[in-house]
């Protein structure tokens, strides 16, 4: 009983989780809200699939400016090694401290009896050099240093080979690493951890299953309405839905690159700037560079340009 | 609850979904999380611990609207607010109306969940009842009635039975919502069983689909469906073809031969021979084309055209808001892509009978006439629009005959906005019709008296 009634309900939170990305400008739906939900309480990383532009990344970013945790970015690419996700030791530092040190040696050793009793108490002095002190922390150490936690986002992760991948994977099962000559860190706090992927290359079904998967389609035409209201609220409300319309109908042709949410967003921007109030032929075939980036999608839209307009122009 | 998620996912790797032991942990995590209040949520929550790829996650959406159908407990339907409102008082002074059990029940009862449309609650029972059971043993399709029964005794049927003889200030809405629970509880078990069947063998998987309620039929299973219906439908066209042959030989007409040799001091010049007047029945098929019902119409129609050798003269309408005629749609060699096209013309509008019957007899009353068999098919839910009964009179006393083909159970005919009771007496035969074998054993008596 108790606890029912110091506790909000599940569905309450994702309510409420939604809402507050609003108020953040991140305009998500319930699945998205759902999905942070269980990545808090379940403690679990989540994998976010989807097209470029749907807003992955920013999922990360609202979610750090949602809990006040410290926003940790890994960008991946192919070559990524421990020594930049992880950590590395600071050489420079390291050989001051020698330098130092054998300064030291005549007064440290004196009065040693013999070989053995010496490497004995230089011995001692091991954990000077490898201790925290050296050690220059990467993303990944951060999050798992920052005292209140972190929000930790290992981006593009299919751009990272399988070698990382499975460094990654025995990271995120238990939120700590041994680091040989210092033993295990553990996680101060459990980070919240996004993974992001444009699917290059299949990601691995053991790091999967280690995930919550949450696949991020393009927006329909109610929820990309919104984010335009949020984002471009100079954009009246006839324009917005016109326009939403449009690049909604562009994605229905067969392109190489789709408009992504956030061609959506500059189009807007650049269409307010125009002081459009409506969407026109003319006016749509000036801007389409701004929508399309290759010349030959922009052929593929100019030939259906009319048609494309006049169905926008009967949803505002 | 641990268990029917075990069941579920059981079901989910049937159907080629991966789940490790850690996922299905997860699951029950997420479970205990979310609970079963919110479907969507439910439903989203799931496919994120689940399905891991796009292409699990639109086979996770299919097993998952299969296994957690929430939507079918339309106990209580919007239309029937006014009644329910109704109900309120009485409900009230229940417990003091001294049946004894109405006071203290447990919280899952049942007349009480069907009466408070209690959506979730009922899910929960019934799955609960389906493991109690132990459904997932089910294999052939002849336990349907069996685990039916066994799963509604297990979620409380005998007290809803009880509170029916004793309560009469709910006993008919009570009656009406069991026949409901019965036909959604049936739907469950089949569900299950064609589950089972996904892996079955091809021949026992077609013999699973022809008896299975065609609104049930998955869409993986189209092309076997079409297979089947084309098969049916040469196996009717052989048999008729034989009976008609058979009747065209005829028999010597022993008075008339002699009448007409009369004049020949009886030697038998002209034979007469006993004439089989071939009776090319005209069918004008009028199909309900609105939500599951179209499932079953269309496969009417397609049954109907493949019979083009033996039914010459088939003229098709359908309608569910506004009534159209089809046939010159349905010529092609593509009928499926032509019943699509027909689907979206007419389907998906606010059902209303009346209008349809009305829009028929201005197109094509003109043309029914003694040799017209005229098919409906269609749940006769007319959302309480006058379903004009009148007109449907005068088809049938035009028509050579009228059938009307429901796919609902009897036991729901009539209730909530079914015109059945009031359309029925202007029909030589209403019977209920859901799956390809009812369509197989209609179209073939339809032939057999055709002859
Ligand atoms: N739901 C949303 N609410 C508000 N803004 C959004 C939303 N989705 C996308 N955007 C906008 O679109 C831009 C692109 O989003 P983002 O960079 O997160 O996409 P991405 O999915 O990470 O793309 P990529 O796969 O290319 O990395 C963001 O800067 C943001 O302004
Ligand atoms: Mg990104």
């Amino acid at each position: 009983m108790n606890q029912s009634t110091d506790q909000v309900s599940p569905l309450a939170a994702i309510g409420a989780i939604e809402q507050s990305f609003a108020t953040a400008g991140y305009i998500c739906n319930r699945s998205i809200a759902t999905a942070i939900f269980l990545a808090q309480k379940l403690e679990k990383p989540l994998l976010i699939e989807g097209p470029p532009g749907v807003g992955k990344t920013e999922l990360a970013k609202a979610t750090a400016a949602l809990t006040g945790k410290p926003l940790i970015r890994l960008q991946c690419y192919e070559g990524l090694d421990e020594a930049k996700a992880l950590y590395e030791w600071k050489y420079g530092k390291q050989l001051l401290y020698t330098q130092v040190l054998k300064e030291k040696l005549g007064d440290l050793l004196a009065g040693a009896q013999g070989l053995k009793e010496s490497i004995a108490r230089l011995h001692e002095f091991d954990d000077t050099f490898f201790n925290e002190e050296f050690l220059e922390p990467r993303p990944l150490l951060k999050a798992l240093w920052a005292p209140e936690g972190a929000v930790l986002l290992i981006d593009e992760i299919d751009k990272s080979d399988d070698e990382f991948e499975a460094f990654l994977l025995e990271l995120l099962s238990d939120f700590q690493i041994s680091i040989p000559e210092l033993g295990t860190i553990k996680a101060k706090t459990i980070p919240i951890v996004f993974l992001t992927s444009n699917n290059t290359r299949e990601i691995g079904d053991a790091l999967k299953r280690r995930c919550l998967h949450l696949f991020i389609p393009f927006p329909d035409p109610a929820l990309e309405q919104r984010i335009i209201r949020a984002r471009v609220p100079d954009a009246e409300d006839r324009l917005r839905a016109q326009l939403v319309a449009f690049v909604q109908g562009l994605r229905g042709l067969d392109l190489k690159k789709k408009p992504a949410v956030s061609e959506t967003i500059d189009w807007a921007r650049a269409l307010v700037l125009l002081h459009a109030r409506e969407i026109e032929p003319e006016l749509v075939r000036q801007t389409l560079n701004v929508l399309l980036k290759f010349q030959d999608d922009i052929d593929t839209a100019e030939a259906e340009l009319h048609a494309l307009v006049a169905r926008a122009r009967k949803a505002g | 609850m641990t268990a029917v998620l075990g069941d579920f996912i059981r079901t989910l790797r049937a159907a080629d979904i991966r789940i490790s032991t850690a996922e299905a942990i997860d699951a029950g995590a997420v479970l205990g999380l979310v609970g079963y209040d919110d479907r969507a949520v439910l439903h989203d929550a799931l496919s994120q611990v689940l399905a891991k790829t796009e292409g699990e996650k639109s086979a996770f959406t299919d097993v998952f609207d299969r296994f957690f159908s929430f939507t079918p407990f339309a106990g209580e339907n919007p239309d029937d607010q006014p009644d329910a409102g109704d109900a309120v008082p009485g409900a009230g002074g229940l417990p003091g109306g001294g049946t004894g059990s109405g006071q203290g029940q447990p919280a899952g009862d049942l007349a009480d969940m069907l009466l408070g449309g209690d959506q979730a609650g009922l899910q929960m029972a019934l799955a609960e009842a389906a493991r109690a059971v132990q459904l997932n043993q089910i294999r052939i399709f002849t336990q349907r009635g069996q685990f039916t029964r066994r799963i509604m005794e297990a979620m409380g049927l005998a007290g809803l039975d009880e509170r029916i003889d004793n309560d009469p200030a709910v006993a008919d809405r009570l009656i009406e919502a069991r026949a409901r629970l019965q036909s959604q509880v049936y739907d469950y078990v089949e569900r299950q069983l064609e589950l089972v069947a996904a892996n079955a063998g091809r021949q026992l998987r077609e013999d699973m689909l022809s008896r299975l309620r065609l609104s049930n039929i998955d869409r993986r299973d189209m092309a076997i469906m079409r297979g089947l219906v084309r098969r049916m439908a040469r196996k009717l066209i052989a048999l008729h073809s034989r009976r008609a042959r058979r009747a065209r030989r005829g028999q010597l007409d022993v008075r008339r031969t002699i009448r007409a040799n009369i004049e020949f001091d009886g030697h038998l010049f002209h034979t007469v021979w006993k004439k089989h007047r071939v009776d090319r029945p005209k069918v004008m098929a009028i199909c309900d084309v609105s939500g599951s019902v179209a499932a079953v119409s269309r496969f009417l129609l397609m049954f109907l055209h493949s019979l083009q050798e033996v039914l010459p003269q088939v003229r098709s309408f359908a309608f569910s808001g506004e009534l159209g005629e089809i046939t010159d749609l349905l010529v092609g060699d593509d009928i499926e892509a032509a019943l699509g096209e027909a689907l979206d013309r007419y389907g998906s509008r606010s059902t209303d009978y009346g209008r349809a019957f009305a829009d028929f007899a201005e197109h094509a009353m003109a043309d029914v006439d003694h040799r017209t068999t005229v098919l409906i098919l269609g749940d006769a839910r007319s959302n309480y629009g006058d379903p004009r009964a009148d007109i449907l009179k005068q088809i049938h006393d035009r028509a050579r005959r009228v059938l009307f083909l429901n796919p609902e159970p009897r036991g729901l005919w009539g209730s909530g906005d079914s015109e059945m009771k009031r359309l029925a007496p202007h029909c030589d035969r209403a019977l209920t019709c859901a799956s390809l074998r009812d369509l197989e054993r209609v179209v073939a008596e339809l032939l057999r008296t055709a002859v």
